[in-house]
């Protein structure tokens, strides 16, 4: 039970995490960053079955970053986006199927825009506009589809996950008591804490 | 509930005058819950070639980069422009090769010819060709878009003719289903070019 | 990443892993389109002639109401065929292919023993996962041949034979109308009400009858040798008027038709 979703406007996402990591009904950890940097303006956010999820980024970050070394190049967010998805469907046909939900989350430098993907467990992936991924998605997708416009600045997103923090605490019967938060933007990646929304 | 149904769709393509349709609805969806209202279900192959691909989302990405890797290499061995019916065949073959696990789309094909005959076929999802004459439906909707084409499709219909015949169809369908709708796009494929139109659907 | 490579021959298994995890998880898995189907053959004086009917269906939705079910295997074989309509299709086409490189081969005109041996052996290797029931008939040295191979490879040699979810309602005007050494017309007319038997009595055939008459040298095939569910001129007309579907400013009004350049882009 993850909380996990992001909101792009045209030149940033915001990509949200909880922090908590629990084992049938004990709490393991309550600071743990479940996103991945794949590039100076690539963030990965993941969720689904633990173990599943470490050892299916490592291995995407691992080939990413190689293939950045190689090429003195980074790929943009949508090839990002192609090949994660194209290795997770592979791995669903493998002998030992990874289940993790992903969100991309990128600037495109060559293109000048932002770009947000949707990828499940099963390796069905849409470009979208926000996203949500397991129980919090029942929850979430209704907040940001009334408050969503695609011109939607930084603060006014900021906001609207400050909604959705909301409404998971007064709705939502798994209390996450703390979130990742990450902006990437035309700078590349940084962190924001909770209480600077 | 079957795997066909998890993400919902809609496809339908229609025969015309000297033309042919293709219209999708743009829903993706995990079972109930809307994801994407915007999500692409029909692609072209090439100028006058379309291609609509209902079922299963993630076989949907991958059985068209595939596609457009197979007719990109077509083009390179063959110095020539895939037909319609070519086409056909080629994902008749790539589904039937999966006949013991197949991918769960529906493949509904609409083309212009070399000699601008219109061109449609469907398939099931292990690549049994359906040439049809009139139309050709698939998705979570085509029980009713049946029923919709059976009605409202006649023979010979020009090109906005057909555009009106194929949304309504559509339209009305995606309306009595709850698994597919937010939305659609229409192409209407003529000798000089190709008109896509987004059309105004209810969003519930 | 993977290389492009180009496919191999046979059949591919790397969805099936996915497909049971996905079985697992509890959502039904789908079936692939069936030929509810009555499909005859009989042998006359002269020769011998087969017959289908033409509807295709998907569970209880008739998916194609004018399919073809005589499928060409050589100039003087043909072959229908019932059950999973995708597995009659292929298999049918690739026994074609190799009865042509066949006769090729060999300079002469492929028997229909042989034809009959390579379509059960290999449907003998799928021990009947290949759903196909087929109805060979053929004219070669030895004269008309009649054969019905099942599913999972065994063969019937018979002077009449039906097959199909039509075959009871078939087989029973075969039963009562087919006499040895039958005239041409007669043999055809057996044939046709045999069809429309199944096409009438049975739900899963329908709309039109398809004949073929194989003969010494010579194989007429006739589609549509008779329709007896013609539809009707509609009454009125559903066309709307220009104007009718609202839709948001054409994304491409019109895309010129210059050489497209190859789509390659992630």
């Amino acid at each position: 039970m993850d909380a996990q979703f992001a909101i792009s406007g045209r030149d940033f996402v915001i990509s949200v995490t909880d922090k908590g990591v629990a084992r049938s009904i004990v709490k393991m950890k309550h600071n743990e960053d479940k996103t991945w940097q794949l590039s100076s303006h690539t963030l990965m956010s993941v969720s689904g079955e633990a173990g599943d999820t470490a050892n299916f980024s490592e291995y995407i970050q691992g080939n990413v970053r190689l293939y950045s070394m190689r090429n003195s190049q980074d790929l943009s967010p949508s090839e990002l986006a192609n090949f994660i998805r194209g290795e997770l469907a592979a791995a669903l046909r493998s002998r030992s199927p990874s289940q993790v939900n992903l969100l991309v989350a990128g600037y495109d430098k060559g293109k000048d825009e932002a770009a947000l993907y949707w990828i499940d467990y099963l390796s069905a992936m849409a470009k979208v506009p926000f996203a949500a991924h397991g129980y919090c998605g029942y929850f979430l997708y209704s907040v940001m589809d009334r408050e969503y416009t695609p011109e939607i600045t930084l603060e006014e997103a900021k906001a609207l996950i400050k909604k959705c923090f909301e409404v998971l605490k007064t709705r939502f019967i798994v209390d996450f008591a703390n979130y990742t938060i990450k902006v990437v933007d035309r700078n590349g990646t940084h962190e924001i804490r909770q209480d600077e929304l | 509930m079957s795997i066909m149904q998890y993400n919902g769709s809609a496809i339908v393509a229609m025969a015309g005058k000297g033309c042919v349709a293709i219209a999708a609805d743009k829903r993706l969806g995990q079972r109930a819950l809307t994801v994407d209202t915007e999500f692409q279900k029909v692609f072209p192959i090439t100028d006058r070639t379309y291609i609509g691909l209902p079922g299963l989302a993630t076989d949907v990405k991958t059985l068209y980069d595939r596609f457009r890797m197979r007719v990109n290499l077509y083009k390179h061995n063959e110095e020539r422009t895939i037909e319609p019916k070519t086409f056909s065949h080629l994902v008749s073959h790539m589904l039937y090769e999966r006949r013991f696990g197949p991918y769960f789309v529906e493949p509904v094909v609409a083309g212009l010819d070399k000699n601008d005959e219109p061109y449609i076929c469907g398939m099931d999802l292990i690549g049994c060709i359906n040439f049809a004459k009139d139309f050709i439906v698939g998705g979570t909707a085509s029980d009713n878009l049946y029923g919709m084409c059976e009605s409202l499709w006649e023979p010979e219909l020009g090109p906005e003719d057909l555009f009106e015949t194929i949304s309504q169809a559509l339209l009305n369908a995606v309306d009595r289903d709850a698994l597919s709708g937010w939305g659609a796009v229409v192409h209407i494929i003529t000798p000089e070019g190709v008109i896509t139109r987004d059309l105004k659907g209810r969003m519930d | 990443m993977a290389p492009l490579t180009e496919p191999s021959a046979g059949f591919k298994f790397d969805n099936v892993k996915r497909n049971q995890l996905l079985g697992d998880k509890g959502y039904k898995l789908p079936t692939a389109t069936k030929t509810g189907t009555t499909i005859v053959g009989l042998i006359f004086k002269d020769g011998l002639i087969l017959g289908a009917d033409t509807r295709a269906t998907a569970g209880p939705i008739v998916a194609d109401k004018n399919c073809e079910k005589i499928h060409y295997l050589a100039p003087n074989m043909y072959c229908c065929g019932a059950g999973t309509a995708a597995d009659t299709e292929f298999t049918t086409n690739m026994i074609s292919s190799q009865l042509a490189l066949h006769s090729l081969n060999t300079g002469r005109e492929v028997r229909v023993v042989a034809a009959m041996t390579m379509l059960k052996q290999y449907l003998y290797k799928y021990h009947g996962h290949v759903g196909a029931a087929l109805v060979l008939g053929g004219y070669d040295v030895t004269g008309p041949h009649l054969f019905t191979i099942y599913p999972h490879g065994s063969t019937d040699k018979l002077p009449y034979v039906t097959m199909g979810s039509g075959s009871l309602a078939a087989m029973s005007v075969f039963e009562s109308r087919w006499r040895p050494g039958m005239s041409r017309e007669e043999g055809i007319e057996v044939v046709k009400d045999a069809i429309e038997a199944g096409i009438f009595n049975d739900l899963g055939s329908g709309s039109n009858v398809d004949v073929c008459v194989i003969t010494k040298g010579n194989a007429e095939y006739l589609r549509n040798y008779s329709t007896p569910n013609e539809r009707v001129q509609k009454e009125q007309s559903y066309r709307f008027t220009p104007g009718t579907t609202e839709f948001y400013a054409p994304r491409v009004a019109r895309q010129a038709q210059e050489p497209a350049e190859m789509d390659t882009s992630a």
